[in-house]
């Protein structure tokens, strides 16, 4: 029977704390990239410009396709050597936390954007009409009468899909980037306490993730009955 | 002001229009009535481009709907429309509703265009209501605010789209008597509707379609005192017995 000895815990917290932050960091990054980003693919996808819906159609297909943690991999070991050719920088700058973030903000605009697609349409077809009625171009009838409506629709979706993604930013460890997950794994590692560090990691990742979607889902309950 | 020549509109080998032609000069009221699925709403969306239409012309004040060329979006500023789900934007308060594409179309400042706002909601009398969200308020409510929307663009001509079709039969008369009073101040109409009572009242010709065809085009007294055709004569005797 394991004797299970939590004293390396305390200490640790500073060193966890800071690597929560960097797991915040990347979701939070994540998400408001994979949504702009996310919300132009699904307007592509829309347009009625056959190249533009194919893109993104391809785009979207071929990263729903591929494993995130492949995507990730890519970024790490292809992007910084693109940077540095690129913007000259010094060999060896870490851009790991740069590449984590661009790599999740390209995968998730995948599913972003088919949850926005999704939130368009669910938008009755004479808003956009009457919206055209009144003399608005495309452009102005989407950004003020469809995306807003089609926003407050999704946002359930959206928090969810949020929530989805700060699990998976645990998948940086093979950059052995410190995200959360990375710090108590190297505590656990350095003091031989792993089981400890994992157990109080997936209790903290429960935790706020737990709270999170019962959040959203009193959001959702509230919208329902207004 | 508006005139159409010859307009047909296929979906495939459906034939939703079939060479329509009519004229609507200044001032005029024609309703516009028919079977469902006569293609009466197709017709009248295609006046302001709202459908596309593949043979034939409208042109509505001097300007081609059909030319590619024609910048839509400006024509359409000028033409109001009501729809028969009122199509009110729900997420914006009733005066912003108003207000929205004075400023960003016309240009107008923002002071200015919700002055105008509050005179029509005034006119509808439902200035009260203002500051409220469309869920808030009744359909026939809704649809008077959907006209003053479309008057607040000094549109040159109005179009209706079977406007009092999904409201409750007690909530009808407000939006016709709303209407009727637009027609009397020479506001030129044309408007998709089963109320034979407002057409009677302020139409000043009818158009009878079945089949996607213009079947009557004639005076009211001449529409409803004696219609040539047997179509009309039929569709007439189902909905005067009601």
């Amino acid at each position: 029977m394991h004797e299970f000895d939590w004293s390396s815990i305390p200490n640790a917290l500073p060193f966890l704390w800071d690597g929560m932050k960097i797991s915040l960091e990347i979701t939070l990054s994540a998400v408001v990239f994979g949504i702009v980003w996310g919300t132009l693919l699904a307007l592509m996808r829309l347009s009625s410009i056959t190249p533009l819906s194919w893109f993104a159609a391809g785009y979207v297909n071929l990263f729903r396709a591929v494993p995130l943690v492949m995507v990730l991999l890519w970024f790490f070991l292809i992007v910084p050597h693109l940077l540095e050719s690129l913007f000259g920088l010094p060999r060896g700058t870490d851009m790991r936390l740069t590449s984590a973030i661009a790599g999740f903000a390209l995968f998730e605009a995948a599913y972003y954007s088919e949850i926005i697609r999704a939130g368009i349409q669910s938008v009755p077809k004479g808003q956009m009409a009457a919206a055209s009625a009144l003399g608005m171009t495309y452009g102005q009838a989407m950004r003020l009468v469809v995306l807003p409506q089609a926003f407050r629709n999704m946002v359930p979706l959206l928090l969810t899909q949020g929530i989805i993604l700060f699990q998976d930013t645990s998948l940086v460890y093979v950059s052995a980037l410190a995200d959360f997950f990375g710090a108590a794994y190297k505590v656990g590692d350095r003091d031989g306490r792993l089981v400890e560090l994992l157990l109080f990691a997936g209790a903290v990742y429960f935790v706020l993730c737990f709270a999170a979607s019962r959040v959203v889902r009193h959001y959702q309950n509230r919208m329902k009955t207004a | 002001m508006i005139s159409m020549n010859k307009v047909s509109k296929h979906y495939g080998s459906f034939q939703v229009l079939a060479d329509c032609t009519t004229e609507v000069h200044k001032g005029e009221v024609i309703v516009v009535c028919g079977p469902s699925g006569s293609g009466k709403s197709t017709l009248i969306k295609c006046v302001n481009g709202l459908e596309p239409f593949q043979s034939g012309e409208i042109i509505v004040n001097g300007v081609s709907v059909g030319d590619p060329k024609t910048n839509l979006s400006k024509l359409r500023s000028t033409v109001g429309m009501v729809f028969q789900n009122f199509e009110l934007f729900p997420h914006m308060r009733i005066i912003d509703n108003l207000a929205i594409a004075q400023v960003k179309v016309l240009g107008r400042n923002p002071e200015q265009a919700r002055e105008k706002g509050l005179k029509l909601l005034d006119r509808v009398g439902l200035r009260v209501q203002a500051e409220k969200y469309p869920g808030q308020l009744s359909g026939g409510q809704q649809q008077r605010v959907a006209i003053a929307r479309a008057l607040s663009m000094d549109p040159i001509c109005m179009l209706f789209d079977e406007p009092t079709s999904a409201l409750d039969p007690e909530m009808i008369n407000e939006v016709l008597d709303v209407m009727t009073e637009l027609a009397q101040e020479g506001m030129t109409m044309m408007c998709v509707t089963h109320e034979m009572g407002f057409a009677r009242r302020v139409a000043n010709r009818v158009i009878f379609m079945d089949q996607g065809r213009i079947v009557e085009d004639d005076s009211k007294e001449a529409f409803f005192g004696n219609p040539r055709s047997e179509r009309a004569q039929q569709f007439l005797a189902k909905i005067l017995h009601h």
